[in-house]
């Protein structure tokens, strides 16, 4: 297009007409741009981070049973005794950052008292290593990986059966095959979760025992639980089913949802602010350019070679400084990266309790590269519209004559 | 081709009994080669006439002629390009763009033209060389004196080579050895090239050099003059 060259170095100059004016215009674009790509990157860094750990804890990313576990009809029944084993699962790689579980619902009782807890069998040398749980174990010690009949309870429960370190407890539930299921168990160690409901509801023992009280076939078991945090594909298994943790536990998942959708609804806000703000500077900047608008008018500009000239000039002062801003939110995301950010910082020091666990995460951000295109699509969209009006201003005063 | 104002006249109505006359029965034929003055007191309505021309304010009856072509049925659109094709404009207060060095100013209808960069080259040479600031073409409006300023504006006016140049109070601004050499500059213009210059002004020594002399007041040519230049 003849002419367009021109028409750029005329909106260029045109940006240092007044500099102070333009610094700062393109300072608090670019530190706006910067500031929303670090909130982004940490809002989703740290809802991974804080996952990461929650899930690690015990929950784990994904769930590998029997179809029908999860059915919510077997779980309102209690009736959960669906089974599967490795024979089930096809791609056996899925073992390397999984660990075996037996879980069903049982009496726990000590000497005064019994309550109902959730007894889980666990693969104990897989979960010391996939999972989080044994640092939990804040009195006694976590399960033994050669042992047996040994039982860690929240310290809660153990407090409301009034059970220590080295008493035996009687564990009474359903066998599979329908009968009586107790047995004698040893308490070797407390979790503590924070005081959350956890603590009085959860029990953990060796898979074996726990196999062996539910009448289970060694080579049986519930659930596989999946650990991997860095890959959010669900695994696709044929014969069993996959369940995701946002499935498992939906109250959680819709508040990192909400987390991260709001952190949305702030960057919009914040755009908002910064271009009402823009749109303010570009009227005046505008308005005291009218008598000039109205002489290139005379000498034959068109409305709508004055309205490009403008647009262009925001455009390219909006793509300066989306891009040093984009760079700036780099660097800070990258030096948050390398120095983590501890959540701490934002309560107060004092350690989040989430679905009934403590995490203490150190927030490791890592750069999410579609907020390198969104971010700045979104802060063209608002530059545009705040354009609109003192470009209908302009485009009607500069009509006049000499 | 000749521009012609026929039984020309704007109202400015404030309201039905309140109407102001900005030009009445305005008959004009500019030919080519003209070298033309508006003269009168502040408010006789010296501008509107120079406005009507260009095309700028639309007349609220009578025709506007331009090679036979009626300017009025334009729209506004086709009026600016109208004006950035057969006209130049020189302002009391130059109207340069201080972000732009004199060359670019001069450059900047040639562009609006949409002429390639020889012609342009070519063009800003040739007016800077007519106004005498050949070397100056790379300094910015603020390095200049009014007098220059002004040879720039006439420069940007003639590089387009438009068929008639308006200029508003051209020499008001001036000190008055600046103003005799600018106006000095408007009849060589006018000799060398044949431009058809068209002046609303004040300044005695202008409406002294001009070809033909119209008196307005209260929007009515009240009264022709020619002089022998």
């Amino acid at each position: 297009m003849r002419g367009l060259g021109f028409l750029i170095k005329f909106s260029y100059r045109n940006l240092w007409r007044a500099p102070k004016r333009t610094f700062i215009m393109l300072l608090s674009l670019c530190l706006g741009t910067g500031f929303i790509i670090w909130d982004l990157n940490f809002a989703t860094s740290g809802s991974k981070e804080v996952m990461k750990e929650f899930l690690t804890q015990y929950a784990g990313r994904y769930h590998i049973t029997n179809p029908g576990y999860y059915d919510p009809d077997n779980r309102k029944e209690f009736d959960n005794y669906k089974t599967m084993s490795d024979e089930d699962i096809e791609k056996k790689e899925i073992f390397e950052k999984s660990t075996r579980r037996v879980t069903a619902p049982v009496f726990v009782s000590g000497e005064k008292k019994t309550l109902g807890v959730l007894l889980t069998g666990l693969e104990v040398e897989r979960e010391m290593k996939l999972s989080t749980l044994a640092r939990a174990v804040t009195v006694g010690k976590f399960l033994n990986p050669v042992g047996d009949k040994e039982i860690i309870l929240g310290k809660r429960l153990a407090e409301r059966i009034n059970v220590q370190i080295g008493d035996e407890v009687a564990v009474i539930g359903q066998a599979l095959d329908g009968s009586v299921a107790n047995d004698l168990m040893k308490v070797v160690g407390m979790l503590d979760f924070g005081g959350g409901d956890l603590e009085e509801s959860l029990a953990f023992t060796q898979i074996s025992t726990a196999q062996e009280l539910m009448a289970l076939d060694s080579s049986r078991y519930h659930q596989r639980v999946n650990f991997d945090m860095e890959h959010d594909d669900l695994p696709v298994l044929k014969n069993v089913a996959v369940t995701n943790w946002t499935e498992i536990l939906p109250e959680i998942g819709v508040s990192v949802k909400f987390i991260d959708n709001f952190t949305w609804v702030v960057s919009f806000i914040i755009v908002l602010v910064l271009s009402l703000g823009l749109s303010n500077t570009l009227m005046i900047t505008f308005f005291e350019r009218e008598k000039e608008f109205q002489s290139l008018n005379i000498i034959g500009a068109k409305a709508s070679w004055v309205t490009m000239s403008l647009m262009i000039e925001v455009f390219l002062l909006g793509t300066v400084a989306i891009f040093f801003g984009a760079i700036i939110g780099h660097l800070f995301t990258t030096y948050c990266y390398y120095y983590p950010v501890n959540i701490q910082v934002f309560t107060g020091g004092k350690p989040i309790i989430m679905g009934g666990m403590i995490i203490q995460p150190l927030v490791r951000l890592y750069p999410v590269l579609d907020y390198y295109w969104q971010v700045p699509l979104l802060i063209y969209f608002f530059l545009s519209t705040t354009m609109i009006y003192p470009l209908i201003r302009v485009v009607r005063r500069s009509k006049n004559a000499i | 081709m000749q521009f012609e104002l026929i039984n020309v006249e704007k109202i400015y109505q404030a309201s039905e009994e309140n109407k102001v006359y900005g030009a009445k029965d305005i008959n004009l034929k500019i030919a080519e080669g003209e070298f033309m003055a508006l003269v009168g007191p502040s408010g006789s309505g010296k501008t509107t006439v120079l406005n009507l021309i260009a095309g700028l304010i639309l007349p609220t009856g009578g025709q506007l002629k331009h090679g036979g072509g009626d300017i009025t049925s334009l729209s506004l659109e086709e009026r600016t390009k109208h004006r950035l094709d057969y006209m130049g404009f020189i302002f009391q207060d130059y109207q340069l763009l201080p972000i732009l060095t004199a060359a670019e100013n001069i450059e900047f209808p040639l562009q609006l033209k949409g002429f390639d960069k020889k012609e342009i080259k070519d063009r800003v040479d040739w007016a800077l060389k007519q106004v005498g600031l050949e070397k100056m073409g790379n300094r910015f409006p603020k390095q200049l004196s009014g007098g220059q300023q002004q040879r720039v504006s006439i420069a940007r006016a003639i590089a387009g080579k438009p068929q008639l140049i308006l200029a508003d109070e051209p020499t008001a601004n001036l000190d008055s050895k600046t103003a005799q050499e600018i106006i000095e500059l408007f009849l060589k213009l006018n000799k060398d090239f044949k431009l058809t210059f068209i002046f609303s002004t004040h300044d005695q020594r202008l409406i002294d050099q001009v070809r033909t002399v119209l008196y307005i007041k209260d929007g009515q040519i009240t009264e022709t003059r020619t002089h022998n230049v």
